[in-house]
């Protein structure tokens, strides 16, 4: 099976559990967004996915073949990390001609041209770059690498907004010009939102949904007016969230949309990825 | 296997460097420190200095901590594995400690041809004689302290500091446990063999004769023992944020 496969996973670090049992997949050939609070589980799944650390339970599979320990996925999968693992002594060019002998797909000329575009100094040494262009080095290395899985943890950290717009650009071109996964988790949401094709959104060491951002957001939407009102129009659905200023009301819903009352003064208004988001996690969170 | 060539390769390659600094760094302070002792006495005649491969065993050791500390995160991070990773730290530990071994050597044999006074520390043990045996004791002696040390390092990495500081007191109170059973408990019999085993395992025969095959032997199994050791702490390491 083409796909991340990810089995009954269960990682816990002294009495906390970080990830409770996830189950899901990332398949084939989708940008997906992987999304989640501060400490809802999205490192700890990288992590185990990237083979930095081993599950206390349940097994990980890329198309088929077990993440851990597996020389064979290592031409599979590549993970852009937020932590700073790379040797800090060494210039960014010499960085570059070690990663393209680790790695078979690594695109070495790609590299370059990419480090130009972001006017990143190749002759400097990895210490020597400000947080933004080491976040630069990095995403760079995952776009000139030619794996079936990326995965980019916060890969905008640091940039300004030309880099960032640069960075979202050159990732498109590179998924239309060869079908991969790309999976980006990022705090960032609406930034990625027209990005994206499918959501996971994780919470608490679960997963709370998985699904395409169309549905999603067709789904999801927002019903304002008075109080009462809104309350009777919400009855039996799904209502994930709700604000309230003086008597009016505005509530969340995730659900198929009915038409309110012809007599009614509610409006009905789409919600957007990241209010979705917010009220999907913050019962949850605060 | 190709892979693993080249992360040998990128082990050894980004850590050459530094050796010659090391050397350059240690000469520049025995000539300076010549220098000054020298001139202010008035005369060089009796300055002098011996056994520099001691800096050397201070190198190796932080080669051993600093193997798994800047290198086990830099491989995790373009996508080897523990056992990939582990082989190579221990073709650099190889690497570093022949090349090391074979300078020491021979700057120990030609301090000693220029001036009489220099002994080196393997002179000092077994005198001077057999170049060849020099460096075959002296990479044995580096390689089993890198291992030591890298050891150490991951044991230290798993366990986390508070319970590194527990197993180092436990440890401490073993070393007094054994001083005071050589020292109050154990036989003059049992002592004199112990001793006379301690010197059969560094090359010392009970005839008198010495065996430079046997503390090479006694370090190849310690560079074992804590690669093994190693492999069994590394196989199981987890990166730390």
């Amino acid at each position: 099976m083409n796909a991340i496969q990810i089995k009954n996973v269960t990682k816990r670090y002294g009495g906390v559990t970080a990830l409770d049992n996830v189950s899901f997949s990332f398949s084939h050939g989708k940008i997906y967004g992987f999304l989640g609070r501060n400490g809802a589980g999205k490192s700890t799944l990288i992590n185990l996915i990237a083979n930095r650390i081993f599950a206390d339970q349940g097994e990980i599979l890329i198309d088929g073949l077990p993440a851990r320990e597996n020389m064979d996925v290592h031409e599979k999968i590549f993970c852009m990390s937020e932590m700073d693992l790379y040797d800090t002594s060494l210039k960014i060019r010499d960085h570059f001609k070690w990663i393209n002998r680790f790695y078979d797909s690594f695109d070495l000329e790609k590299a370059f041209r990419i480090a130009e575009q972001f006017h990143l100094d190749t002759g400097k040494k990895f210490k020597a770059l400000s947080k933004g262009y080491q976040s630069i080095f990095k995403l760079t290395v995952a776009l000139a690498l030619k794996v079936p899985y990326v995965i980019f943890d916060e890969p905008v950290l640091g940039l300004d907004a030309n880099h960032r717009e640069l960075f979202y650009d050159l990732l498109l071109s590179d998924y239309e010009s060869g079908e991969r996964t790309i999976i980006i988790a990022t705090h960032l949401i609406e930034e990625v939102a027209n990005l994206i094709e499918e959501v996971v959104l994780i919470d608490q060491g679960k997963v709370l949904l998985q699904e395409s951002v169309d549905d999603l957001l067709e789904q999801g939407y927002c019903v304002s007016g008075l109080a009462s009102e809104v309350d009777s129009y919400c009855q039996g659905k799904n209502v994930i969230g709700c604000d309230e200023l003086g008597g009016l009301k505005l509530a969340y819903i995730l659900g198929e949309k009915t038409l309110p009352p012809q007599d009614s003064r509610l409006q009905l208004t789409a919600m957007n990825l990241q209010k979705l988001f917010v009220k999907l996690t913050e019962k949850g969170g605060n | 296997m190709n892979k693993l060539k080249t992360v040998i390769q990128y082990e050894c390659f980004t850590s050459f460097k530094y050796i010659w600094i090391f050397y350059g760094i240690q000469y520049a302070c025995v000539a300076l420190i010549t220098a000054i002792v020298g001139i202010s006495m008035g005369s060089f005649e009796h300055v002098g200095t011996n056994c520099l491969e001691v800096n050397s065993l201070i190198y190796v050791g932080i080669l051993g901590v600093l193997g798994f500390h800047e290198d086990f995160k830099t491989l995790i991070q373009n996508g080897f594995t523990r056992r990939y990773i582990f082989l190579a730290t221990l073709s650099l530990f190889a690497f570093i400690s022949g090349i090391m071994a074979l300078v020491d050597t021979a700057v120990g044999n030609l301090l000693h041809a220029l001036s009489g006074n220099y002994f080196s520390v393997y002179a000092s043990i077994y005198g001077y004689g057999n170049v060849f045996a020099n460096w075959v004791w002296l990479f044995f002696l580096y390689l089993s302290v890198c291992s030591l040390f890298y050891l150490g390092v991951l044991v230290i990495n798993r366990m986390g500091k508070t319970i590194s500081l527990f197993l180092g007191v436990i440890l401490a109170g073993i070393a007094l446990l054994l001083a005071a059973l050589f020292r109050f408990v154990l036989s003059g019999e049992v002592l004199s063999r112990l001793g006379k085993l301690a010197l059969s395992a560094m090359g010392f025969m009970r005839d008198g004769s010495i065996n430079l095959f046997f503390p090479v032997l006694t370090f190849l199994l310690a560079t074992a023992l804590f690669s093994l050791g190693s492999y069994a702490v590394i196989r199981r390491t987890e990166l730390r944020g």
